[in-house]
């Protein structure tokens, strides 16, 4: 595995391929192979993202995206944990639900758009439904994987211990699922992600899918590329940051990776 | 304030008498004949130990006294009582230290006393620090299980098991995966815990002179079905050194009693 190398020289190295990138971007758009109106240079995108921000049109769309995003995805978060815990500890459930949840999760998030509209009208309810739906399942059924694939010694060492009913639940299957639900609210932050970003691309007046719908009915490529690479960037650093953080303090914990944190 | 006092009165050790049991694991393609009929007495306080072929059902009949699994036919008692299933009164101990890894060194220690509801969780902790310090893991109490080596693993296992003041003690080859000098060293302990604090024991191994070194009886077990071969009763004095020439002498009878039986077709693992 890669693990092997340094924090910093892989950033580094990260920081010049990103480098070569917008290179290899630049010299694409110099030799002209594609019309300006539809590839922009980095420059024009840099340029008009700045414009954006000095406009105030570009924070607040951030702010409302990361908003909803946070609302949908702690609901969408809590029905998964249940409905995963539920699968995880009855047979009953999870055959119930296992099949529906990895149905759903064949769905693109766009395609939950149309009915959340016909559901919940033009109100921000629609961009939850589309997060939650989005995000909901893959969370659930990384819950119930963790539950039913925890060591058994864990669960006969609790109940020798007197542990039984709901404290073995929360007490020790919670917890000892708990790599595999962090992998699980990791996919489900990324999903909820794309449907916070397809929903408000057709209906919404402010975040960033509407930044991207309105840059693609004035012919702006460079507010289009721009809002893309936003998007992108905020789900990047939530996941790098917040999240592998979170994950690698886990598996080291967990005993599943060595800790390098120490000499 | 002492352990024992802290955890309540201190409870009697168990007696486990096994009857005619029989364990018949029944899969869709084949039903196996893993137990019994096997009869087995265990007095109050007594160290005995089970030693089999590989796949004999050691394990099997350990979980039969757990409560994790019911017997097919027969009835296992403690102290009369039919077990009806996991309990508090027995405390197991497995080859993996199964110790929680979300929780540190102390919590995993103190998560059994959680049952005694009078307890606070001061109390709670002032017996987990006196467990700790019996084991040998004084300091480590903030640790957690990455932190610890194989042994100090199996040490806290040993004092997680021990604080709720548990009647017996069922150990299936906890020292299995250990370093010899390790082991040795927690034969040792192991011996001063029984001595001090007389927990009935049942353990599976299949180490003929970790079996010297501990019992006050050794069960020898016959290939599946396990039946009971042999009993020896151990007489020689404690603590017993590893490398006592009557420990070798005993582990070797052991041996010869363990040849006389035919090893299983499949080599399978401890079903």
């Amino acid at each position: 595995m890669p693990e092997a190398r340094p924090l910093r020289s892989r950033n580094l190295a990260f920081l010049g391929f990103l480098l070569l990138l917008l290179v290899l971007w630049q010299a694409v758009w110099s030799v002209g192979l594609l019309p300006g109106y539809s590839l922009p240079s980095p420059a024009q995108v840099a340029v008009r993202l700045a414009e954006l921000a000095r406009d105030g049109a570009l924070w607040p769309s951030v702010q409302a995206s990361v908003v909803r995003m946070a609302l949908g995805f702690v609901l969408s978060a809590a029905l998964g944990l249940a409905l995963g815990l539920a699968m995880g500890l009855s047979t009953l459930a999870d055959s119930c639900l296992r099949s529906l949840f990895l149905g759903l999760q064949t769905l693109p998030s766009a395609a939950w758009v149309p009915i959340a509209l016909l559901l919940f009208g033009l109100g921000d309810a629609a961009i939850y439904f589309v997060i939650v739906m989005s995000s909901m399942a893959a969370m659930a059924i990384a819950t119930a994987d963790g539950i039913s694939h925890i060591p058994p010694h864990y669960l006969r060492a609790a109940r020798s211990l007197g542990t039984s009913g709901v404290a073995l639940s929360t007490r020790v299957a919670l917890p000892a699922a708990l790599p595999s639900i962090v992998t699980g609210i990791k996919l489900g932050w990324t999903l909820g992600w794309h449907g916070v970003v397809s929903a408000e691309l057709i209906k919404s007046s402010i975040g960033l899918g509407f930044l991207l719908h309105a840059g693609r009915e004035l012919n702006d490529a460079a507010q289009v590329v721009g809002i893309m690479l936003v998007t992108i960037f905020i789900g990047l650093v939530l996941d790098r940051v917040l999240f592998a953080w979170f994950e690698r303090r886990i598996r080291v914990r967990w005993g599943f990776a060595p800790d390098t944190s120490r000499g | 304030m002492t352990a024992a006092a802290a955890a309540g009165s201190a409870a009697a050790p168990a007696r486990i008498t096994l009857s005619g049991v029989t364990k018949r694991f029944i899969t869709p393609r084949a039903s196996v004949d893993a137990l019994g009929p096997l009869t087995l007495d265990v007095a109050e306080g007594e160290f005995v130990v089970l030693v089999g072929p590989s796949g004999c059902g050691k394990t099997t009949l350990l979980n039969l006294v757990a409560g994790f699994e019911t017997a097919t036919d027969g009835e296992v008692r403690v102290d009369g009582a039919p077990v009806a299933g996991p309990g508090p009164d027995r405390a197991m101990i497995f080859q993996e230290s199964a110790l929680f890894p979300w929780l540190n060194i102390e919590d995993n220690v103190a998560f059994g006393l959680r049952q005694h509801a009078r307890m606070s969780a001061t109390e709670r902790r002032a017996v987990a620090l006196e467990y700790l310090r019996l084991v040998h893991l004084e300091g480590f109490e903030h640790a957690f299980v990455h932190e610890l080596s194989g042994g100090m693993k199996q040490r806290a296992a040993l004092a997680r098991a021990l604080a709720p003041r548990p009647r017996a003690l069922l150990c299936d080859e906890p020292f299995g995966s250990l370093d010899a000098l390790t082991r040795e060293r927690l034969y040792a302990e192991l011996q001063e815990l029984h001595a001090r604090t007389r927990r009935t024991t049942l353990f599976v191994t299949h180490n003929t002179r970790e079996a010297a070194c501990l019992a006050d009886r050794v069960v020898v077990l016959t290939s599946r079905p396990a039946t009971i071969a042999s009993v020896l009763a151990v007489d020689l004095p404690r603590p017993r050194n590893f490398y006592d020439p009557r420990v070798s002498e005993l582990a070797g009878e052991i041996l010869a009693h363990l040849r006389a039986e035919p090893t299983p077709s499949n080599g399978g693992r401890d079903a």
